[in-house]
């Protein structure tokens, strides 16, 4: 038992532990809710209601009529449930830095790639979200509604969507680090 | 109400991992592309060799259904994953 409470309290696990329980969660979404998990789509999901709100015209088309129905779906719990579950996850092991002064920028790689600035790395997490979520919207799925849910079913959309995205990682990793690669 | 409490749940462990394997960090993100830290592909293809072999289990002894498997669209599942790794790469996500 003791073991356990320590290893709870690790920063990093092996990634084969923790892999193992993201499996199991996978096993009890189609289990107990019959659905998969996925991020990107509560993202959708929310928009459309937001956007139906604002400007009904604009998002009256087939993608957020049929594809993508806006409103609170098991998703976006799903996604409020990440959030606190990373929080959790940050709190056991004493990582959590709530409102400290390196709090919006603590990657050390991140700095030496980039620079120290905070607004820089807000500013390409938000380009980059954009893209993402794009990106997601057009294949269908993201890294954990695509080839995690879609891999498990071994659906073939999930492995080319993982080749996809290594090959097009893999070239923008090394664009961006050049020599250091 | 009993979906979204199981989704919540759900959500919880699903973050939790998450943080446990460092995926909620930049470093270890980019540096799977990088080829200097697997960790990464080992958490992603040990959820996926877990879950796949306990749901085909599950199913073969009568439990469960699968839902709808994701549509197999190969342009667009593949134009979307290459667009998803520029996306990847950049933020750490």
């Amino acid at each position: 038992m003791k073991f356990i409470l320590n290893y709870i309290r690790k920063e990093t696990w092996s990634p084969y532990v923790a892999g193992v329980l993201l499996g199991l969660v996978g096993i009890f979404s189609v289990w107990l809710s019959d659905s998969l998990l996925g991020a990107s789509g509560a993202f959708e999901n929310l928009a459309g209601l937001i956007g139906q709100a604002v400007a009904p015209a604009a998002f009256d088309n087939v993608y957020f009529n049929f594809i993508m129905p806006p409103g609170i779906t098991s998703g976006v719990i799903l996604v409020i449930g990440i959030f606190f579950g990373g929080m959790i996850g940050a709190a056991t092991s004493k990582t959590l830095k709530w409102g400290k002064k390196d709090a919006a920028n603590s990657d050390t790689q991140w700095k030496r790639t980039f620079g120290p600035q905070v607004w820089k790395r807000w500013a390409l997490a938000f380009v980059g979200a954009i893209i993402l979520e794009y990106a997601a919207g057009i294949a269908g799925g993201c890294t954990s509604g695509l080839a995690i849910s879609g891999g498990m079913l071994l659906a073939p959309a999930a492995f080319l969507f993982i080749a996809g995205m290594f090959a097009s990682g893999i070239v923008t990793a090394m664009l961006i680090y050049r020599r250091r690669y | 109400m009993t979906g979204s409490i199981i989704a919540l749940f759900l959500g919880v462990f699903f973050g939790f991992s998450l943080n446990k394997a460092g995926l909620t960090k930049y470093n270890k993100i980019v540096n799977v592309f990088r080829f200097t830290d697997m960790a990464v592909l080992q958490f992603m293809m040990t959820a996926l060799v877990v879950s796949m072999s306990g749901l085909y289990i599950l199913r073969g002894f009568g439990l469960i259904t699968f839902p709808n498997v994701p549509a197999t669209y190969i342009v667009g599942n593949l134009v979307g994953g290459l667009i998803f790794g520029i996306g990847m790469a950049l933020t750490g996500y």
